[in-house]
């Protein structure tokens, strides 16, 4: 098979088909077709999305909520980074945390570098924010000085008009005689007059004084840049400044052997001293500094959760409770495959909890996991799962495994009925060989069976991981388990306009990934059909 | 020692419930001894009952009434001593053709050691022609060599009886040419009873001992059976040439078209008793 085929067929299994009339292309192959094909699936939809960005930068700022303005897809971008940045900085603190040696210096002499570059620019930013303040300021009052001006002067005129107007009305009342019906009725009219005349001199109040607070409120966007500019700079010096802390003082190492030294002088003073006293103060001593050096040893850096780790910690979550899931429904769908008996007595409980919303079974199981996990610092429930690897590194706490849960038993169900339909949709043709071989439970479990029931059995697995990975965003969101849903229920109770972008973001991360959880099933899908599959490569 | 009654089939019924009548005889006391080693050609219209039959003898349909006797033993149920090739392959398409021979191989040799057991597939694949294929797919096969994989998949079984059911229906005349000899040459060395379900006149006059010739359903039963005296092996060139093939053939015809008739006269006359067409 030549180069060609061999990558068409790579492309294919992979399912990334989308790719296949670029290759072929490539290669020259029948150019007017491919280019159709290109059109058609690679074009349009790009030009689609385009315009969807195009649509939301349009319509982004023209609505203004609590939390600032809705952010358009550059901003939303810039939070992308900014989330990634935050990621890398933690990451490289974590590192500086246990460096040593040589490259603890050259990290060190590298941080010091970067500072010494940044501190004149830092000064210079915070100069340009006061001389734009200045400069904000002086412009405001210019602005707004006339505008009160006016203001003031605008209501002294009104008040005397009004006051004016009030004598007179009291003149005529003065003048009406007892039991005058006319001059009552004209006194009447005159009364409403000034009322409307109040009214509208109120109107001409209140629209100047919202002029004057808009022009007090008027955007000022040199003052903005200006701000941007110094945060920027003053954010990566505050990182610096803590990496500088982390690779000297708090530097775990390097307080060890500090602490190291300091024991081995008060050992060697125990050993010559002389006075009963100083003997037990320097014992003491020694014995409190063996404690906080195990404390040091076991220490590591008190991180905090950035997204690429709660991302990570929701794939193992999402993962985990499908493996709960598939665990439970392919055994169960065989079973109710194979046997009527066991379809009709489980039929009504999957008709009846297949419906059932997570948000319901979340607390449910959150206080049975509870339950069996009364005190978390010391559960042997919990080492047992933080002692499996790869699972072990994020932490398992009861929130975890609630989530976990959560997600098999809402993911189980489209496994289940599809293992269920697979066995009993099995070709009568190959049954009849089984009774004529007799081949027992086994064979026919497994030689016949489940590899005819497998790509139903798949196509239902696929499901079930969409379901459980849309479910686990709200279980994290309810039950606070750090991941995906907690990051978006922390960026909504922050409820800033840079956290509103960061929620943006989530929305393309998740996703991203649930797509790519889904063609990954596909390609397992693919390999288990057993008609036209790709055997090889 | 030939067992002149290896296989005995008396008064043999199948009933099919009718929830608005008399349940349906398809098959109504149908009577046949085939002795050991003998090739029995069942033929008949379509839908007259014949894989009926057939797959009562496999045990793989119930039996109403009557019975079935297999050297001895009366027939309950599918077993490995009775194998069948199926109109289809019926191959299973996740394993190779070596995989599907040796998953009947291994439920009837369940003490055999792994070398004989390889051996066993290997053997009766090289028997049918597929010694170069035998690690294909189905999907990679022709019909005709997905059915040879059929073929040895029930030879290797070395049943008591083999049956086949149409086992040429569905493949071009040429690749039936092909089977015919693959099969007749397989039994002139193993000489196993067989029953051969076929629609084939033709076919039927140049594989078989003997011709059962069915009447039609529902009710049907044996109708007349005709000897083939042509020598063994067969040699096709000789067996054309040869001018009792005609006579054999002319009968066979004959007897479908008299069943033919009979069937058109009944439906012609709905109150009519059933007709025991031909004989």
């Amino acid at each position: 098979m030549s180069f060609k085929y061999r990558l068409l067929k790579a492309i294919d299994v992979a399912g990334l088909q989308i790719l296949d009339p670029v290759v072929r292309l490539c290669y020259a192959e029948e150019p007017k077709v491919q280019l159709k094909r290109i059109g058609l699936f690679i074009v349009i939809p790009t030009i689609t999305f385009v315009a969807f960005l195009g649509l939301w930068g349009y319509l982004a700022p023209k609505h203004t909520t609590k939390s600032g303005e809705v952010p358009t897809p550059s901003v939303v971008w810039d939070a992308a980074k900014g989330i990634l940045r935050f990621h890398e900085r933690e990451d490289a603190k974590t590192a500086d945390f246990n460096l040593t040696g040589v490259r603890r210096e050259t990290e060190l002499a590298e941080v010091n570098a970067r500072m010494a570059e940044l501190e004149p620019a830092a000064r210079e930013a915070a100069a340009a924010v006061t001389a734009a303040e200045q400069a904000a300021r002086e412009k405001l009052a210019a602005d707004v000085a006339p505008l009160s001006e006016a203001y003031r002067e605008k209501r002294r005129e009104f008040a005397a008009a009004a006051k004016a107007r009030q004598a007179a009305l009291l003149e005529q009342a003065a003048t009406i005689a007892a039991g005058d019906a006319d001059a009552t009725t004209a006194f009447q009219r005159a009364y409403a007059e000034h009322e409307a005349k109040s009214a509208a001199e109120a109107e001409i109040i209140k629209k100047m004084r919202d002029e004057q607070k808009a022009a007090e409120n008027a955007r000022n966007p040199e003052l903005a840049a200006a701000r941007l500019a110094s945060n920027r700079i003053e954010e990566e010096l505050q990182f610096l400044r803590k990496r500088q802390a982390l690779l000297t003082a708090e530097n775990a190492p390097l307080r060890a052997d500090e602490l190291k030294a300091k024991l081995a002088a008060d050992e060697a003073a125990l050993l010559a001293a002389t006075e009963p006293a100083q003997r037990l103060a320097l014992a003491k001593s020694i014995s409190t500094q063996r404690d906080s050096l195990a404390q040091l040893e076991a220490a590591t850096y008190s991180r905090p959760w950035t997204l690429p780790d709660q991302i990570g910690r929701s794939l193992r979550c999402v993962f985990l409770g499908f493996l709960i899931a598939s665990a439970i429904a392919i055994p169960l769908g065989l079973l109710c495959g194979l046997s009527p008996v066991v379809m009709a007595a489980l039929t009504p409980l999957i008709s009846l909890f297949k419906p059932v919303s997570p948000i319901v079974w979340l607390p449910i199981i959150f206080i049975i996991v509870g339950g069996f996990i009364p005190d978390p610092s010391s559960s042997g429930i919990l080492d047992f799962f933080n002692a499996i690897p790869l699972l072990g590194g994020v932490g398992i706490n009861p929130a975890f495994l609630a989530s976990a849960l959560t997600v098999a038993l809402c993911s189980l169900w489209p496994t289940l009925v599809n293992t269920a339909l697979g066995v009993a949709a099995v070709d009568k043709d190959h049954m009849n060989v089984a009774k004529v071989l007799r081949l027992g439970v086994w064979a026919r479990l497994f030689k016949i069976i489940i590899p005819s029931a497998l790509p139903l059995i798949f196509a239902g697995l696929r499901i079930s991981l969409g379901v459980g990975w849309m479910v686990l965003i709200a279980a994290e969101l309810l039950s606070s388990s750090e991941g995906i849903g907690k990051f978006v229920w922390d960026m909504f109770n922050n409820g800033s306009s840079q956290t509103f972008a960061q929620m943006f973001v989530v929305v393309f991360v998740v996703g991203v990934i649930g797509l790519a959880l889904d063609r990954i099933m596909i390609v397992f899908q693919r390999l288990v059909s057993f008609d036209g599959a790709p055997t090889s490569l | 020692m030939r067992n002149a009654r290896f296989l005995e089939i008396f008064q043999l019924v199948k009933a099919y419930p009718n929830p608005f009548g008399e349940a349906i005889r398809v098959v109504d006391g149908f009577d046949l001894i085939v002795p050991q080693g003998e090739l029995v050609s069942i033929i008949g219209h379509s839908g007259c009952g014949k894989s009926t039959v057939l797959t009562m003898i496999a045990g793989l349909n119930a039996i109403s009434s009557g019975g079935i006797i297999v050297d001895g033993h009366e027939v309950e149920g599918p077993a490995p001593n009775r194998a069948v090739v199926f109109q289809s392959p019926c191959l299973l398409p996740w394993q190779t053709a070596f995989e599907n021979v040796m998953l009947g191989v291994k439920s009837v040799y369940p003490f055999a050691s792994k070398k004989d057991r390889v051996a066993l597939v290997e053997h009766n694949l090289a028997l049918v022609g597929l010694a170069e294929s035998m690690h294909k797919y189905p999907r990679e096969m022709s019909g005709g060599m997905q059915q040879r994989v059929g073929i040895a998949r029930a030879i290797a079984l070395q049943p008591k009886v083999l049956l086949l059911d149409e086992p040429f229906g569905r493949l071009d005349s040429l690749t039936r040419m092909e089977l015919q000899d693959v099969i007749l040459g397989i039994l002139d060395r193993q000489h196993i009873t067989t029953l051969l379900i076929t629609h084939d006149v033709d076919e039927a006059v140049y594989m078989s001992d003997r011709v059962v010739m069915m009447t039609n359903g529902p009710g049907a039963k044996v109708g007349e059976i005709m000897h083939i005296d042509f020598p063994k092996p067969r040699d096709r060139l000789k067996i054309m040439e040869d001018a009792r093939f005609y006579g054999y053939r002319e009968r066979l015809l004959r007897f479908l078209d008299d069943c033919g008739h009979a069937k058109e006269a009944a439906k012609k006359k709905p109150a009519a008793t059933p007709v025991a067409a031909g004989v």
